[in-house]
């Protein structure tokens, strides 16, 4: 379990940058949002998901997060066909935030192309840069508003 | 000045619904397509009832009521609750790319950087309003304005707002459904306390026109452009059509059933220091809206900020209870405990029905 700067990422998954991550077994993806994604964000009070058997490319919106009055993106972090959707968060959204990479998981995905696309998310080094900077571009407009 | 942005303003004209709100999908789409600077779409829509995209419009509405005053309705693509919209209510669109220098980042970043623009704009007009974190514009407690948003594709983002220049509290008690309804229907006056006008406010009736030279005035300021006045070109008015037909005069989108149902209930609670009533509607399992009443001594301000605390929020026992915690002051409700707030608004939970 990797804590950056107070985030939990954990290592042994990959991530997105909008935010999404993705576990992978096999040929078989289960993603979420992550905890940054959750501390920034707040309360999520709907998930609007695509339906099962649709297919996804990464990258694509495939779905819609709300979180008080803003309707963000859910971003498939890997291409393929949506196999299942969680849903228990048709009874209770802030499963996401309690547990983003637990009870919180959003839909899995059957990978086409696993290989050659998660080269293009990140981990590691690459992962703790891209939270570092996503800090410290908030921390720099927070001083320039004061 | 630096980068000049897009202006569509429309005066003099009620806008009906399908338009407007395709209009404003219109400016993220040409930001993203068009490579379009940021574009402010300034209008006001025909007597209207507008619904946040996933809100259940049929508890949301009396429907029958808007048909019969000839009220249209509509869904929005941003989030958030009902308004009513109508020839003295200013709606605002912003298509905008997240990343714009001087709009501060994140989503709570967006909403106070769009706020601050609109206050500076009420102050011009002799209204000292305030953020209310963390999506309204308030004075005094009471709400003058709400801000919503959209993340689009790619990085452009739409932002949503309405300002009340001045308002028709017996339209709207007779043609939405809750939980003020309840309200109404026991005599409270729960709108003059927990809403307010510019014309209420600046003490004189404020001509549209004013309102938006100084909220064009104000983005100026802020972020340090200039305005060209234009209207969409042929690509935009292709989009601009393209929304009307698929979205805002479709049934399937008008009435979306991708939401959860909202329920409401009615929580009633003896206290040391009166009768605490709460009337909660609930959408899955958050709390879309609540109310906060009965004979207890407060002030308006600090019941309608506990209430504001805990719309669009986890309706969980412990979410309800950290959220509170953030925000309560003991003795600002004489008599009252956070325990007994609780409380009664668990049993408005239990006693929840679809409407």
């Amino acid at each position: 379990m990797a804590d950056i700067k107070g985030y939990n990422m954990p290592d042994e998954l990959y991530y997105h940058k909008e935010n999404s991550w993705a576990r992978v077994e096999g040929t078989k993806v289960t993603v979420g949002m992550t905890d940054l994604f959750q501390k920034e964000a707040g309360d999520i009070v709907f998930v609007d998901l695509p339906d099962e058997g649709d297919d996804v490319s990464q990258g694509e919106v495939c779905g819609k997060i709300q979180s008080r009055k803003w309707i963000g993106k859910l971003v498939s972090p890997v291409s393929g066909e949506i196999v299942e959707t969680n849903e228990d968060l048709d009874d209770d959204t802030g499963l996401i935030n309690q547990d983003p990479y637990g009870k919180g998981w959003i839909l899995k995905i059957e990978a086409s192309d696993l290989e050659s696309e998660l080269a293009n998310l990140m981990q590691g080094q690459a992962l703790v840069a891209f939270v570092e900077a996503e800090i410290k571009r908030s921390e720099e407009e927070k001083a320039k508003a004061k | 000045m630096g980068e000049q942005w897009r202006l569509f303003r429309h005066e003099g004209v009620s806008v009906p619904t399908a338009e407007g709100l395709a209009l404003d999908d219109t400016l993220p789409w040409a930001v993203v397509n068009q490579s379009s600077p940021p574009i402010l779409h300034l209008y006001n829509f025909v007597p209207s009832a507008i619904v946040g995209k996933y809100q259940d419009i049929e508890a949301a509405l009396r429907l029958d009521r808007c048909r019969a005053r000839g009220i249209e309705y509509n869904r929005r693509s941003t989030g958030g609750g009902t308004v009513i919209m109508g020839p003295t209510v200013v709606a605002l669109g912003l298509g905008i790319n997240v990343d714009y220098p001087g709009l501060k980042k994140g989503i709570g970043g967006v909403f106070e950087s769009l706020a601050s623009v609109l206050i500076s704009s009420m102050e011009t007009l002799g209204v000292n309003a305030g953020f209310r974190p963390k999506n309204d514009i308030e004075v005094g407690g009471r709400k003058l304005a709400g801000l919503s948003a959209a993340s689009e594709e790619g990085r452009a983002l739409l932002f949503h707002t309405s300002l009340l220049v001045d308002f028709d509290v017996d339209l709207m008690t007779d043609i939405m459904n809750a939980p003020v309804i309840k309200l109404q229907d026991k005599g409270y006056n729960c709108f003059s306390q927990r809403m307010t006008t510019i014309n209420e406010l600046a003490g004189r009736a404020v001509p549209m026109s004013e309102v938006m030279d100084a909220i064009q005035a104000s983005f100026e300021n802020e972020f340090k452009i200039s305005f060209r006045p234009d209207r969409p070109n042929e690509k935009e008015l292709e989009a601009l059509e393209g929304f009307i037909k698929n979205r805002y005069t479709k049934t399937e989108w008008i009435f979306s059933n991708r939401h959860p149902r909202t329920r409401m209930g009615v929580g009633q609670l003896k206290t040391p220091g009166g009768l605490l009533e709460v009337y909660l509607s609930l959408s899955g399992s958050s709390i879309e809206n609540l109310m906060i009443t009965g004979d207890f001594f407060s002030t308006t301000e600090y019941i309608n900020l506990l209430e504001n605390t805990l719309k669009w929020t986890s309706a969980h026992k412990e979410s309800i209870i950290a959220n509170l915690e953030a925000v309560w002051k003991e003795g600002a409700i004489h008599g009252v405990s956070m325990d007994a707030l609780v409380d009664a608004i668990l049993k408005a939970k239990e006693g929840q029905v679809r409407l």
